[in-house]
Order: C-alpha cells, then structure tokens, then sequence
C-alpha cells in the first residue's frame, strides 16, 4: 500500500484553520493593494476614458439618489426617537440638534450610506465585471490592445469614490431635515431651535469628517468590488460567489476603515 | 441595460416601492401559513441554521466588536466636549446598545452577509428552472425553500444579534477604559437600563431576522434572466433587507416611544 497523505491531527486543526483563514486574508489585502497601485499609475488625466466615466456616475450616483435620501432620512429620526428618552429625562432641549447632527453627520450618515452603496453599487459591479470575465470579455479587451483596468476599472473607481462623496452631502442634508422633523413631531422642538442648537456647536471640521470617511469608504468599495469581480472564474455560479463575497469583504472593510478613521481624525 | 436601470420618476418609484412591499406580504403571509401547514424536511432547518448562524459568527463578532469600539470613541468625543463627565458613559452606552444599537446596526452586515447568500442560492436554483422542477413535484418552493430559512434567520438571527451586542459591549468598554480612563466598574452601570429596553431590544432581533429572510427570498424568487439576474437579485436583496430594516427600526423606535418609554429604574 502506498503512503495515504498524512492526515492533520486533530490538535493541529485550529492553527492550520487559522493559518489557512490568515494566508487567504494576506492574499485579499495583497491583491486589493497591486490593484490599488495599478489604478492609481493609470490616473492620468488623458487616459481615462470620459465616456465610460460619465456612464457610471450617472447609473451609480444619480440612480442611487432616491434610496440614499430615503435612508438618511429615516436616519435622521430614528436619532432623535433614540435620544428622546435621555433629552425628557434631563429636560436639554438645546443639546438635542447637535447632539443628533453630530452623530449622523459624523458617524452613522457616512456608515448606512456606505453599506448601501455597497449593497446596490459595489455588488452590481462586481456582478457586471464578473460576467464579462466568465464570458472572457476582458480578454478580448485584451486582444484588441485595450488596458481593461483603464478602460473598466479606473472610471469606475474615480465614479465611486466622487458620487460616494456627493451622496453623502445629499444624505447630510436630508439626515438633519429628518432629524428636524422627527423633533418637530415628536418632542415639540421647533425646527428654528433645533438648527440654532446644532449650529452653535457643530464645527465645519465635523462635516469633513463625514465626508473623508465616505471618501474612504467609496474607495474601499471600488477597489473590493473591481477585485472581487475580475478574480471571478467558474461561470455562472462563480459569478454569484464572487458577488456575495466582495459584498462581504466590503461591509467589513468599511467597518474597519470606520474605526480606524474616528480615531486618526479625532 | 435590462428593464430594472431604466430612468424612472419618483412617482414610479413610489410605485415600485410599494408593489414590492405587496409581494414581500404576500411571501410573508404565504411564509406563515407554511409553518403551521407545510411539511417538514428533517434535518433542513438546522442546516440552515448552521449556515445563517455558525457560518457569520466570526464575521459578525469582528463587526460588532468594531462598532462598540467606533460608538464609545464617538460618544466620548461627544461628551468630551460637552461636559468632561465619563460616569454616565456606560450607563447610557448600554441602553442605546440593549434598546436599538446591537439590533439595529448589527443587523446591516447581517443582511449583508445572510440576504446575500440566501437570494444568490434561490435565485440560482430558480434561473436554472431548479424551483420549477419543484413545483412539477408538487412542492411549494416557499414550503420547501423559504420556511426553513425563515426559521433559522428568525432563531440565529437574534443569537447572533445577542451575540453581537456582548461583543459590541465588551469591546465599548476596552475602548472607554483605554482612551478615556473611565473604570470599568463605573462603565458597569446598569441604571438606566429597564425591562421596556430589553423587550424592545428583543423585538428588533426577532423582527429583523424575519425580514431579511423573507426580503431575500422573495428577491431571490423573482429572479429572471440568467447569471446577470441572480447579481441583480443579490444587490436587490442586500438593499431592500437594509432598507426593511431602517424602516421597520423608524416604526418600532416610534411606536415603543410611546408604549414603552424605557424612562425610570428596572
């Protein structure tokens, strides 16, 4: 009989799991990170084509409007409806518009926004790229002398990370007009004090936090879903792995992009 | 382009928005009568239940435990710069968390990772004719397809969510005490803290879990025109569970403002 392969004993399960689960992560990261500088060497201005540019804000940003706007303005109230009980406990009306402002604009805007542009823009493109992968569309790209990650990837990272931003400001703005509202109704704080409180304590620096994190995040998802997308092989099923994961690996990158951000911009 | 990126108005996506909803009660309802009528596979619930459960521990614990980190840092900051006063932090920290947080924003990456995953293998099975094979056997798909998983994001989903917020606490706490010097017998406090929080907490778990189950499903379900469409109904899922859940958070934040105003000692 020949020597079977050596079977791992059992002790050895959990380290060789976790070496398995490490060396998978190291290869992601590396990945994210070769694509990341390909993207960034072909950022020149004239090689990045405006028409496909255009084609992608317009399908990822300004589609996106309606969801984002709803989104943060549920937001917007379900902060107030949460500081309700402490605000009737201590009787501090004044605090409430900042208090709420200051959480959404800073913290849960650039976050719930985040993963729903994950789940709508990231996870559409890495389905997109996916299947002209399996249909070998990239290659013959390729045959025909044209740089996919130019042609493809560059407009639609740039695309991502600007309506990100932009989508941001809208949801910003809706955000505090729910917040407004919700007060308005629900605690009898008219909007005019509202406003007053959140102006009198927000500074111009808190907006730009918000808006470096979803710049952040928008750069997270681009880079995850173009990956995740042109790694895709195994056909039509492979197509519907990869989207799961990239979605996945994204709403975990912008968690820990999250925190890493709340603390360096302190 | 298919039909789903065509441009609409508001007033069709009013519309959509609420023929969609119609279709996710009629799955529900469908759903319910299952339950108490339909056959029973063995051993397919608990299978189920591995995959929503067991499988997204690890990613949801690292999520969680990111988010505890991020709200402590946050509300610090707050509270910084209102008063210089860490002795309510944990107090106040652990109601928000047992009242809406764990539940609430624990639940987005859920959705992400278990909508994805269940409406990227129902709409896999329906786009190969998978679900009408079934239906020639004379089994409802909803019987055979949506009951176990229904069950088992129903049960895991509020595990994972109770989970979650220990995580989220615990990790609240390393960050209170390592950034703020606050001592963690004064972050212990239960004070604010009372039956009304934890009932609602509860109710958000279990609600939540069923919505992601039947949003994706019903996604999943509508699946039409091959591997594109089973991306298409991913994203669909991910974004309409997220949406579900801001939604339902607004209407039963709302509502136990009223009912269970959570004010007052256990």
């Amino acid at each position: 009989m020949s020597a079977a392969p050596a079977k791992t004993p059992r002790w050895l399960l959990l380290p060789a799991k976790l070496g398995t689960f490490i060396m998978l992560m190291a290869k992601q990261v590396g990945g994210l990170s070769i694509l990341a500088g390909k993207v960034l060497r072909r950022l020149t201005p004239g090689q990045i084509d405006r028409h496909e540019l255009f084609r992608n804000m317009n399908r990822m940003g300004v589609r996106s409007v309606p969801i984002i706007a709803a989104t943060a303005a549920f937001t917007g109230g379900i902060m107030v409806i949460q500081a309700a009980p402490f605000v009737e406990q201590v009787q501090a009306t004044s605090f409430i518009g900042w208090a709420a402002t200051f959480t959404t604009i800073r913290e849960l805007g650039p976050l719930l926004i985040g993963l729903i542009f994950n789940g709508r823009v990231g996870a559409n493109n890495t389905a997109e790229l996916g299947t002209m992968m399996v249909t070998d569309q990239i290659d013959a790209l390729r045959a025909l002398a044209i740089d996919p990650i130019a042609y493809l990837v560059v407009p639609r990272c740039l695309a991502m990370v600007s309506m990100m931003v932009l989508l941001c400001v809208i949801g910003d703005a809706v955000a505090i007009g729910g917040a407004m509202l919700t007060a308005d109704m629900l605690l009898d704080i008219d909007p005019r004090v509202f406003w007053a409180s959140a102006m009198e304590r927000l500074e111009p620096w808190d907006f730009w936090v918000g808006l470096v994190k979803s710049g952040l995040f928008g750069i997270m998802i681009a880079l995850t879903s173009c990956y995740y997308g042109l790694q895709t092989r195994g056909g039509a099923p492979g197509v519907g792995r990869s989207v799961n994961a990239s979605v996945v690996a994204a709403a975990a990158g912008i968690f820990i992009m999250d925190y890493l951000s709340t603390f360096i911009l302190d | 382009m298919s039909a789903r990126s065509q441009d609409v108005g508001i007033l069709e996506a009013a519309k959509n928005v609420l023929k969609d909803t119609r279709a996710v009660w009629r799955v529900f309802t469908k759903t319910i009568y299952f339950l108490f009528r339909g056959k029973r596979e063995k051993g397919e619930i608990a299978r189920q239940m591995f995959h929503v459960g067991n499988e997204s521990l690890f990613f949801m614990c690292i999520t969680m435990a990111f988010i505890g980190a991020i709200i402590t840092f946050q509300t610090g900051l707050q509270s910084k710069k209102l008063l210089p006063d860490f002795s309510l932090m944990g107090a106040t920290y652990l109601k928000l968390l047992v009242r809406d947080l764990a539940a609430s924003v624990g639940a987005l990456p859920l959705a992400t990772r278990v909508g994805a995953g269940i409406a990227a293998e129902i709409g896999s099975m329906v786009v190969t004719d998978q679900v009408d094979a079934l239906r020639m056997c004379a089994a409802d798909p909803i019987d055979y397809l949506v009951v176990p998983r229904f069950v088992a994001c129903v049960i895991m989903g509020t595990v994972i969510l109770i989970i979650g917020g220990f995580v989220a606490y615990g990790s609240g706490m390393l960050v209170a005490v390592v950034s703020f010097d606050v001592n963690p017998h004064t972050f212990n406090n239960f004070m604010y803290l009372n039956l009304g929080d934890v009932a609602m907490g509860f109710l958000k778990c279990v609600v939540y879990g069923a919505a992601i189950a039947i949003v994706s499903a019903q996604r999943g379900l509508a699946t039409f025109g091959g591997s594109e469409g089973v991306g298409w109904a991913t994203t669909e899922a991910v974004v309409g569970s997220c949406f579900a859940i801001i939604v339902l958070n607004l209407i039963i934040s709302t509502v136990g403002y009223f009912l269970v105003p959570g004010v007052g000692p256990l």
